[in-house]
């Protein structure tokens, strides 16, 4: 009798151990194919992105090419090749703005926005204080995300 | 459970990581960078920013731009660190009531751990919208350094910023843990890590019980220049170019901030690109104008003049390093070089070749690399976060096929049905036909190893799938399914679908092979690719001069009479010829016959094509490049 309780004891213990073994395995299962399932989503997502990423690569490279028009036909008298420099700028803007390439509208007395605007200097202006004096260098965004921000100078007080 | 952020605190910028899927992944912050400024400000319009926003306007705001403030946590108003850095720092300090320091944002005072505190908000925030769970607990990385005062002001910042700091690890630990140094083993290791503005070296003692499976990590001595890091490499560029460009074109630009800021940029991405290219143009047209009109900055750098550049900075790396590890205690570990087992790289600035290149020679050991360097100790701290949470338990590790497992086909080829390092348990199906007519039964020959022919791999079973009911060659199809389970047991089964009869094998060591075995095997298939393919070459072209000779037998036997006696012999000459260079080992022989047979062969699809233009009969559809299993 003695005997018979000990065993079944025991076996009632084997059970719990391997029930406890048992729910853990499922528990690992269950978490590693959600992680499985969460992963196919997020590298679709990944894949999605990846272009995004590789055009925003590119983009970003061509910006300081925009920069060099943008100085070239400002320094340039002769008005037959600045005429052409201009064109050509335009060439090149209009192949970006069909990737999703957009211009940030930063103009003197606009309100600093850091979400948009870089500042990398002051200068004194008509503008009040803390506003935008003057944009010293084009942002841009690429579908909705800023790939480059607006380089501006903030106006300061006048001494006048 | 909640997860556990991994948050790498740097003096310029930050990074924090998480596990998912028992791996550590970077978080992107809000605007979608894998690093964040630690920067703390308070704007002009009376907004507080974090990160990115606040660095963009730190130029016109000074005063209530607050940054490094990680040099002053935990600090006593009196040491000579924070005496130093008074010097420089934009924003105004003062003592605090308790001795400590404190930082001025707007009106009001703050201690360096609210600033902190900031930061730790805006990440966790930033984690939050991008894992879409709330974080509340966190492992938060301190350099080696860093006393018990400055550990508890970093926990401290972690708690005021909502978190539940479940430790505070040393960064150097860290960078180890992201590569797995940590493994039962008793082992010294150098952690060198070059970031933005600071450099550490590290000397860390791992020691593992084997009886308790318990690990320790001991730090032997640390080192390094809290004012030395890549911002001073591109100081340096940004100099000599400046310099040049006087010499060349007798025009001073250093003050004119845009060519500046265009120089700046510059110069990272030229500093970027030597890291893999020998040499690149610097071309910054209309950098400046004078009286005769605009002027262009052209120059050519090279990474020999870089490194020249730089030499100081990178030798003054190295010499703190010996003293670190060399140094009799307390100034260093009191060790010789060649006792540290393993070197960690840390920090942006260590892909940098000559930077790798002087610390390989110094320990005459490669370094771990590998691991993005900006994001190593934020992978560590998810890594050990990981632990503490229960991801990484010894029964979610997968194992991985040390070899390639394949079947025999036509020609002795092993065709890989599971290729190595694949992870088990995994399944393969592929469909196979046979090789001749009528044949009834093939065998299914299974080797496992990296060499294009059977032969040259190991077998490791053989059986025969008998019962096909006979049919032309190419036309059974004979479905061969690899399943290996999570203790490496493989299953290999064979059916034939017209019959559905099912043939399989099950094998217990397919993965059991010895270290030693495995190595050399893949030193084999290294050895002989250069042979091996020129032999897969051959045999590819005798399958293909083989399936054509089949094609024209059998299109000639097809159309009957409508092919004229003349094109029938000049077909078989073809096929004669064909044969007799088919059974050699000259691949090109083979394959301009093949291709004269191939020819010849069009012109009996002309005259079937012409035939068929009042009849309209379909043509054969027999796809015979289908591999085929080889038991001919």
């Amino acid at each position: 009798m003695e005997e018979e309780k000990k065993e079944i004891t025991e076996k009632e213990l084997d059970i719990e151990t391997i029930q406890k073994e048992r729910n853990e395995y499922l528990e690992g299962w269950k978490r590693a194919k959600a992680d499985f399932i969460n992963y196919k989503n997020e590298e679709t997502e990944r894949t999605k992105r990846f272009s995004a990423i590789t055009k925003e690569m590119i983009v970003a490279d061509i910006l300081p090419v925009l920069d060099s028009f943008e100085l070239g036909i400002m320094s340039s008298k002769d008005e037959q090749s600045k005429k052409g420099m201009e064109l050509i700028r335009m060439q090149l803007e209009e192949v970006l703005r069909r990737n999703g390439l957009e211009k940030i509208n930063a103009s003197p007395g606009d309100q600093f926005n850091p979400l948009y605007h870089e500042a990398i200097g002051e200068k004194e202006s008509e503008y009040a204080e803390g506003t935008i004096a003057e944009e010293v260098g084009i942002g841009y965004t690429l579908d909705g995300r800023i790939v480059r921000p607006t380089r501006v100078k903030i106006s300061k007080e006048s001494k006048k | 459970m909640s997860k556990i952020l991994g948050i790498d605190l740097g003096t310029t910028n930050s990074a924090m990581a998480i596990m998912e899927g028992g791996e550590p992944k970077v978080l992107e912050n809000h605007e979608g960078n894998r690093t964040t400024p630690s920067i703390i400000a308070l704007s002009k319009a009376n907004e507080r920013l974090a990160g990115l926003l606040a660095k963009r306007q730190g130029v016109v705001n000074p005063k209530n731009t607050i940054n490094s403030v990680k040099r002053l946590i935990g600090r006593k108003w009196t040491d000579a660190e924070v005496q130093r850095d008074k010097q420089w720092l934009s924003y105004d300090i003062r003592e605090s009531a308790h001795g400590g320091v404190e930082v001025k944002l707007g009106d009001r005072w703050h201690t360096p751990e609210e600033i902190s505190a900031m930061v730790l908000q805006k990440l966790k925030a930033d984690a939050e919208a991008k894992t879409g769970e709330t974080i509340s607990e966190a492992i938060i990385t301190v350099p080696a350094y860093f006393d018990d005062t400055q550990r508890q002001a970093t926990k401290n910042a972690g708690e005021i910023a909502g978190f539940n700091v479940r430790r505070i690890i040393n960064e150097p630990t860290a960078a180890a843990f992201a590569y797995g140094v940590n493994k039962m083993k008793n082992e010294k290791i150098a952690v060198y890590d070059f970031g933005g503005g600071t450099f550490d070296i590290s000397v860390l003692e791992i020691g593992f019980d084997p009886e308790t499976k318990e690990q320790t990590v001991e730090v032997k001595a640390t080192g390094g220049d809290t004012h030395l890091g890549g911002d001073d490499f591109d100081k340096k560029i940004i100099e000599h170019l400046v310099s040049e460009y006087k010499k060349a074109e007798g025009v001073d630009i250093s003050n004119d901030p845009l060519a500046i800021q265009r120089l700046k940029e510059a110069a990272e991405r030229a500093k970027h690109e030597l890291s893999t290219a020998m040499e690149t143009e610097i071309n910054l047209p209309y950098i400046t104008s004078d009286a005769s009109g605009p002027k262009h900055f052209m120059m050519k750098l090279t990474r020999a003049k870089l490194e020249d550049l730089v030499r100081e900075y990178i030798d003054r790396s190295i010499a703190l390093v010996k003293e670190a590890v060399t140094a009799p205690a307390p100034k260093g570990a009191g060790l010789k070089l060649s006792d540290i087992g393993e070197v960690v790289l840390v920090g942006g600035q260590t892909r940098m070749p000559a930077i790798e290149e002087a610390v390989k020679n110094l320990f005459g050991k490669e370094p771990h690399k590998g691991i993005n360097p900006d994001e190593v100790v934020s992978i560590g701290a998810a890594v050990q976060a990981g632990i503490l949470q229960g991801d990484v338990k010894d029964i979610l590790l997968l194992d991985v096929t040390p070899l390639t497992l394949s079947i025999e086909t036509l020609g002795s080829v092993a065709t890989p049905m599971i290729p190595k390092n694949t992870t088990i348990p995994t399944t393969k199906s592929q469909v196979f036909s046979t090789a001749a007519d009528n044949q009834t039964s093939v065998e299914i020959h299974i080797g496992q190893g990296e060499r294009p022919m059977m032969a040259d791999n190991k077998t490791l079973a053989r059986f025969i799938l008998d019962g096909i009911p006979p049919s032309p060659r190419g036309v059974p199809q004979v479905e061969v399914t690899f399943d290996i389970d999570a203790n490496g047991i493989l299953n290999v089964s064979a059916k034939d679908k017209a019959s559905g009869k099912t043939q399989s094998v099950r094998i217990e060591a397919s993965t059991a092979l010895s270290k030693e075995e495995i190595e050399r095997l893949k030193q084999e298939a290294m050895a002989h690719a250069a042979e091996d393919e020129k032999k897969r070459g051959v045999i590819e072209a005798k399958n293909h001069a083989e399936t054509l000779i089949y094609t024209a037998e059998k299109a000639m036997k097809d159309a009957g009479e409508k092919v004229p006696q003349e094109l029938k012999d000049s077909i078989n000459t073809k096929i004669t010829n064909l044969n007799a260079v088919k059974t050699g080992e000259d691949k090109e022989a083979i394959e301009v016959k093949t291709q004269e047979l191939s020819e010849e062969l069009q012109k009996i699809g002309e005259i079937m094509y012409k035939e068929n233009k009042a009849g309209d009969t379909p043509t054969d559809q027999t796809n015979h490049d289908q591999p085929s299993t080889g038991n001919n």
